[in-house]
């Protein structure tokens, strides 16, 4: 799963999701951004925060080409809050 | 009026001031968390129902709950960028350090040593950047903040200005203030990419505290405690929570949310350096009841307003959209430039709907517009329209 793996070790300029945000079914446990468990965000919300950032959370929209930022909302969306 | 003009959001006022707030708002960029999920432990202590919760680390204040002249402690919304410190974290607040750079006599000095230097109490209207996000018609990024994220307090704490007399001033050259939180950033990132490191322009030190006290109370670990910098008239993020070095610098942070974050554009556009950034507030009020519905007859009109970092010289409240305006009355005490006022108007309202609005103006002129333009992020709203509310009178 590209979006997993992009969650898990980031991609060229973008850190881990990992780093900073708790997901269970990644075995994930940052605690700088939101509980993702917690939050379940749709894939809208998780596009629109990694493209464009969200307070300190940088945008990725440059880092990232649309590709993963669809896969990596599409994973997050699906599994979040299981 | 035609309904099919008003914007989509619109409607959705109203209800966000009431407990059916389950999705303030449909879109897939905000969805809050279901009303009655409990409160996150850290917040443990605030008015269970009064609030909105758009994630664990964002707040917003039940607009109905907002009315009176100070916000109690409790009520205040909650706008963390990371979590927030722990008692563990802290240990003896009166042992916590803040690093004073850029002065003549640059130390580290202590809570315990701020609190005997000087005093002062000021009072200021305490705001997102994003307050209002959530009246955009365009999609944005980030909490769909209404009306509630704000608050009017007091802090109490020393003058910046005092501590950098007893430091002996500033260092030629010095174009900034630069204020940076204490929270420890993980391994694996880039620090300047998540940390909160804001820098404001110098001349706002003179009015800026750093601030151990809320309303009265030791500050909340929540706000910041045990020790925040406060710039009166400037929006949150430059309000720096946990504060463990204030410098005094030639140039900017180099941290993202300086560089980048907090920046007003046009949508579609990067945020960037040359572009304005969120400091001073700007002119708003809205009403804070009623809300849906009222009976006939007389149907007292209340709300807030604040002039950002001027005066207010008057509010004006509209019960037909804006068509004709009738000046409200002040009520409550001045407490300064910085503070919001809370404000009255009495109407004579029949059976019908009502789109009741009201519009701040400054001594300097300043004035709500109507519709705010928007910008990427969606930040700074003021204008009255969309701030408006329908309301039944049966």
């Amino acid at each position: 799963d590209l979006g997993k793996q992009i969650f898990l070790e980031g991609s060229g300029d973008m850190p881990a999701c990992a780093v900073c945000h708790m997901l269970s079914d990644a075995g994930s446990e940052g605690e700088i951004g939101p509980n993702l468990d917690k939050l379940m965000p749709d894939e809208a919300r998780v596009r629109i925060a990694v493209h464009d950032g969200v307070g300190v959370m940088p945008a990725f929209g440059e880092a990232l080409t649309e590709a993963q930022i669809d896969a990596v909302a599409r994973y997050v969306a699906s599994v979040a809050g299981q | 009026m035609d309904k099919m003009t008003i914007p989509r959001r619109h409607f959705l006022v109203g209800a966000a001031g009431t407990v059916c707030t389950g999705a303030v708002v449909g879109s897939g960029a905000g969805s809050a968390l279901a009303q009655d999920t409990a409160l996150p432990d850290y917040v443990a202590w605030k008015e269970p129902g009064a609030f909105i919760q758009h994630s664990e680390n964002t707040l917003e204040t039940l607009r109905g709950e907002i009315g009176s002249v100070v916000t109690p402690n409790d009520l205040l919304f909650v706008r963390n960028n990371l979590p927030s410190l722990t008692e563990d974290d802290v240990g003896d607040p009166e042992a916590w350090t803040v690093s004073v750079e850029g002065v003549s006599d640059p130390r580290e000095i202590t809570l315990a040593e701020l609190k005997g230097l000087d005093v002062a109490q000021v009072a200021s209207v305490l705001q997102c950047s994003g307050n209002g996000r959530g009246f955009f018609e365009h999609e944005t990024s980030g909490s769909q903040w209404l009306t509630g994220a704000a608050g009017n307090v007091i802090w109490t704490g020393v003058p910046v200005a005092s501590l950098v007399e007893a430091l002996g001033g500033v260092a030629d050259g010095v174009q900034w203030m630069t204020g940076t939180g204490g929270e420890s950033i993980p391994d694996g990132i880039d620090p300047l990419s998540v940390m909160v490191e804001r820098s404001v322009p110098i001349a706002a030190h003179e009015q800026a505290l750093l601030a151990w006290n809320l309303n009265g109370e030791p500050l909340p670990l929540a706000h910041g405690g045990p020790l925040r910098l406060v710039v009166p008239g400037y929006y949150g993020v430059n309000n720096v929570k946990h504060v463990k070095r204030l410098a005094f610098t030639e140039a900017e942070t180099q941290a993202k949310i300086q560089q980048s974050g907090y920046r007003i554009r046009d949508v579609g556009v990067e945020g960037a350096p040359d572009q304005p950034s969120m400091f001073e507030m700007n002119v708003k009020s809205w009403v804070t009841q009623p809300l849906m519905d009222a009976s006939s007859g007389r149907v007292l009109v209340m709300g807030v307003a604040l002039g950002g970092t001027e005066e207010l010289a008057t509010v004006e409240v509209s019960t037909d959209s804006g068509a004709t305006w009738s000046e409200a009355r002040f009520t409550g005490p001045d407490l300064g430039p910085y503070a919001w006022r809370s404000f009255v108007i009495a109407t004579d309202l029949e059976p019908g709907t009502y789109r009741i609005a009201s519009r701040a103006t400054t001594v300097g002129g300043a004035s709500q517009p109507e519709d705010f333009p928007p910008n990427h992020r969606g930040y700074g709203h003021n204008g009255w329209s969309a701030h408006a509310v329908d309301v039944t009178v049966s």
